[in-house]
């Protein structure tokens, strides 16, 4: 469900508000959200703690002589402070070198679960207790950590250009870790969940019991040197290989000219069977919305097509600055200024069972887990990071843990040249829906 | 307030009941290439209340404070539902109660600075950045934040403390040839705004790393000797050690017990760690911690075996040693959680940095860091800057160094420290449990690490 008012009622508080600031400023744009959440945890093996979160927002942007002004409190009722910093905070701001959103009605419809409003803490703790459970029953020594919650909230963007929308959100998430410290080997596995509809049981326990016999797996470790290997990666690991694309079609790259594809739409880059899109509409995706932060309608966007670049990520500064037309791809809270973010990265799969790649990695490894790549050299492609869950690939199966390793890829060049196969089947991993990806030659340092 | 918090949390009806509330201002400037990209003021109010019983937790945040007597029953109901299922006894180890206000104790009063001057200095550095050739793009970011904490429990701890945490860190990014790299530098500190002038050699510095670094060669991937300056050694320990110790990962966990035994060696007698909330002016300073637990200076490993760990009441209660005042949180919106202030590595006996490397045949020499992770036994960091070291000298510049290992063998494989010991605050933070960025500190001398599995490309190093 979403309302869109597309009119402030000039007789409500928000609209008096608004009124008012319109005469102190040029333009404006205000920004209130409100939240409220339910989460139930389990730390080692026991229930530890039930917390509830309440937050509020509100924030301003400001046109004041043509420069913004931009302010926050977490007290919605101190409008009045929040207007007044960010005209004060105007002269010293950006040029107002584009508008505010105008008013526009997103024509599509997104999930709203009110089951998320109404979670019961009996229930959730329960469903912790199943985790526990089903771990348990693969590996009664693993230690189990578990978090199940959500919640409901909703974020309201006015502009002095007319647009007015109301988003109502509903979330909710797991967490399922499993440990063993045993001398000389740490054994950890995880999964986790977030959609934008309470997940069903089944489904969390699918993962826990899925984790758990990855985990038993991983307690075998396998012999393992440094070479040259080919590499399955897991949608887990693959959200960290394909960062620098989604740096470098960031905004704000482009407009700063950083980014290598600054000069690069409509060159293909990649391997043909590559096909990015973001999709803020996707019913299973937790990262939509029918409005970004800035209060302009969402696409649904491929911007790498069969390795062609199709476009890039933009707010509607960046966009003005680049000479292009506005995306919907502004991200924020309600504490910080828009930049370009994605809402849901998704992954087109390819043609290969994943049962046939496992086989087509012989002898290679089956990354899942990656340790530490955000401090890579994403703008340059390179992903760099110690392989924290691997496994060696015999007869189609992983059969021992490596460890003690790592990788450095340039993506730019793994995804135009190495990839032997993508995997029909997909997972989603967070906000992105990917597939299993193999790929050949990749470096692997080990000591 | 006072009488009021305290009313309440004695009045709650649980185990134990802590209220906290938190008052902050904040300013914050951005650049991004040539355009100031934000100045903002903010104001964050709120707080949160936590209850105990039967060694099970009710959390509660809200922002306004005229529902805290509704968000009190919240939290002890939600403790109450919890504990409904365990069977367990609540343990927090004892504390004396303390009644105290912290005023602050600045040597130069970011506040009294104009918004103007901030700008134009900070300004004037991105400014030198972008003026050197090559240098396509930069960012800096300063914010400086004033804090006015209440906290009662009901044990009859009151504080009523003020906190300042200033933070800068600005990095040139420079592209040669189709390859991009950075150059960063940066300050931080809780007690003088003046440490953030006079930085425009650091800045000149930074700009010329990233030049030299996108014109540099990516290392060879393998197994090399290693030396860390000050800063990335202080990071190393940070995320190879200091999170290990952390009470949490301990308490409740008998073989990661036997694992971390006191008692077990885990490097030469030259060895020594520690982490402190008592020097004061750094980002990791703690008069109190966010129980209200006095801080102190805890030694982790003294003469290379583990003879401490970093704990909250509830883990040292668990483990029946004694807390050290490391319960912390981000802000009003977290529960505390066993976290580290300032982590260092002490002096040596290996005289200086020269005496280090002069044995080295090939290694490599590692500057600053690009930041780094750990999953307790594995961890990851990236150099800010490397070069490669031939025949006991620093030889060409490499690019793109990150460092993998396992933190059991590597503070082992520390086959030398230096004397030269010195701690750099930036504008960073450290993440755990969803909290990030809280301010730490981290300091060492020179080390020197044999056997470091370095991730690299697949061509070789010429001359190797």
């Amino acid at each position: 469900m979403k309302e869109t008012t597309n009119r402030v009622d000039e007789t409500s508080s928000v609209g008096r508000f608004t009124s008012k600031l319109g005469t102190m400023a040029e333009a404006f744009e205000m920004y209130q959200a409100e939240g409220r959440s339910l989460n139930v945890s389990f730390e080692n093996d026991r229930l530890s703690e039930i917390r509830q979160g309440q937050n509020s927002g509100v924030s301003i942007r400001a046109v004041k002589n043509g420069k913004i002004g931009f302010s926050y409190s977490s007290k919605p009722d101190e409008l009045d402070y929040v207007a007044n910093a960010a005209i004060r905070m105007a002269p010293y701001g950006k040029l107002y070198d584009y508008e505010f959103a105008g008013e526009a009605v997103s024509p599509h419809t997104r999930p709203y679960d009110p089951g998320c409003a109404e979670l019961n803490p009996d229930k959730l703790v329960a469903i912790c207790n199943h985790v526990k459970e089903t771990v348990k029953a693969v590996d009664a020594e693993a230690l189990v950590d578990c978090s199940v919650g959500g919640g409901v909230g909703k974020a309201r963007i006015v502009t002095s250009n007319g647009q007015d929308c109301l988003e109502q959100e509903s979330s909710f998430s797991f967490f399922v870790s499993l440990r063993l410290a045993e001398e000389g080997n740490f054994v950890q596995n995880y999964r986790f969940g977030m959609a934008n509809e309470v997940i069903p049981e089944d489904k969390i326990l699918e993962e826990a019991r899925d984790a758990a016999e990855e985990f038993q797996i991983a307690r075998r470790n396998a012999p393992f040197a440094k070479g040259k290997y080919p590499v399955l990666l897991a949608p887990s690991a693959l959200g960290d290989i394909l960062m620098p694309i989604g740096v470098s079609v960031n905004g704000t790259t482009i407009e700063k000219k950083t980014s290598r594809f600054v000069e690069s739409l409509g060159e293909k880059l990649f391997d043909e069977r590559l096909t990015l899109v973001d999709d803020p509409f996707h019913q299973d995706g937790p990262g939509g919305g029918l409005y970004d932060g800035e209060g302009v309608p969402t696409q649904k966007r491929a911007f790498i097509e069969k390795g062609m670049l199709n476009g890039f990520m933009h707010t509607l500064s960046t966009a003005k600055r680049c000479g292009h037309q506005p995306t919907g791809n502004a991200q924020r809270s309600v504490s910080s200024q828009p930049s370009p973010g994605m809402h849901n990265l998704v992954m087109a799969g390819g043609n290969d069972p994943l049962s046939e790649l496992m086989a087509r990695a012989q002898g290679g490894l089956y990354i899942s887990q990656l340790l530490g790549t955000f401090t890579s050299n994403f703008l340059a492609g390179q992903v760099s990071g110690n392989i924290s869950l691997g496994f060696l690939v015999d007869g189609g199966k992983r059969v021992g843990r490596v460890k003690n390793c790592a990788l450095n890829v340039n993506t730019f060049d793994l995804l135009k040249s190495a990839i032997i196969g993508i995997s029909k089947e997909r997972e989603w991993v967070g906000g992105r829906y990917l597939p299993w990806l193999l790929v050949d030659g990749v470096q692997i340092s080990a000591r | 307030m006072k009488e009021h918090l305290t009313e309440l949390a004695k009045r709650a009806g649980a185990d134990y009941c802590e209220i906290r509330v938190e008052d902050s201002r904040q300013t914050a400037i951005a650049f991004q290439g040539k355009d100031l990209e934000n100045v903002q003021e903010s104001h964050m109010f709120g707080g949160n209340v936590r209850a105990c019983v039967n060694g099970c937790w009710g959390f509660v945040t809200f922002n306004d404070l005229r529902t805290l007597d509704n968000r009190v029953h919240e939290a002890v109901r939600n403790a109450r539902a919890a504990a409904a299922a365990n069977m367990e006894k609540t343990v927090l180890a004892p504390v004396e109660p303390v009644q105290d206000v912290v005023k602050l104790d600045l040597k130069s009063d970011p506040r009294k600075v104009s918004l103007e001057d901030k700008i134009n200095l900070f300004g004037g550095y991105n400014e030198r950045m972008l003026g050197h050739d090559g240098v396509t793009s930069t960012n800096l970011r300063y914010f400086d934040t004033y804090t006015h904490l209440y906290f009662a429990n009901s044990e009859g701890t009151w504080l009523d403390r003020e906190a300042m945490d200033m933070g800068m860190g600005g990095s040139a990014v420079a592209r040669v040839n189709g390859t991009t790299a950075r150059g960063s530098a940066s300050e931080g500190g809780r007690a003088d705004f003046d440490a953030f002038r006079g930085m425009e050699k650091r800045f000149d510095k930074a700009a010329q790393d990233a030049v030299e670094s996108a014109r540099a060669e990516v290392v060879e991937g393998g197994s090399y000797t290693v030396i860390c300056d000050p800063h990335l050694a202080g990071v190393f320990v940070h995320e190879a050690f200091g999170h290990l110790s952390e009470g949490d990962n301990v308490a409740e966990d008998k073989r990661m017990q036997e694992v971390l035994k006191l008692g077990r060696r885990f490097g030469e007698s030259y060895l020594n760690i520690w982490d402190t909330g008592l020097d004061h002016g750094l980002r990791g300073y703690l008069p109190y911690d966010d129980e209200g637990v006095p801080t102190q200076k805890t030694w982790l490993i003294r003469e290379g075996e583990l003879v401490g760990r970093l704990h909250s009441r509830e883990t040292a209660g668990r483990m029946g040693e004694k807390p050290t005042g490391n319960a912390r949180a981000l802000n009003y919106r977290f529960p505390p959680i066993p976290r580290m202030r300032n982590t260092c590595i002490g002096n040596g006996p290996h005289g200086s940095f020269e005496d280090l490397i002069k044995d080295v045949k090939l290694g490599i020499y590692a500057i600053d860091s690009a930041g780094g992770q750990t999953n307790g036994e594995l961890f990851t960091f990236t150099a800010g800057q490397a070069f490669m070291i031939r025949d006991g000298k620093v030889a060409e510049r490499i690019r793109d160094v990150t460092i993998g290992g396992n933190v059991f063998d590597t503070l082992k494989n520390i086959t030398g420290i230096a004397g030269d010991f010195h701690v750099q605050d930036g504008a960073g933070g450290c993440g755990k449990g969803g909290q990030m960025p809280l301010p730490v500190s981290h300091g060492s001398p020179h080390i020197r690490i044999k056997d470091v599995v370095i991730g690299g490309a697949d061509f070789v190093i010429r001359g190797s």
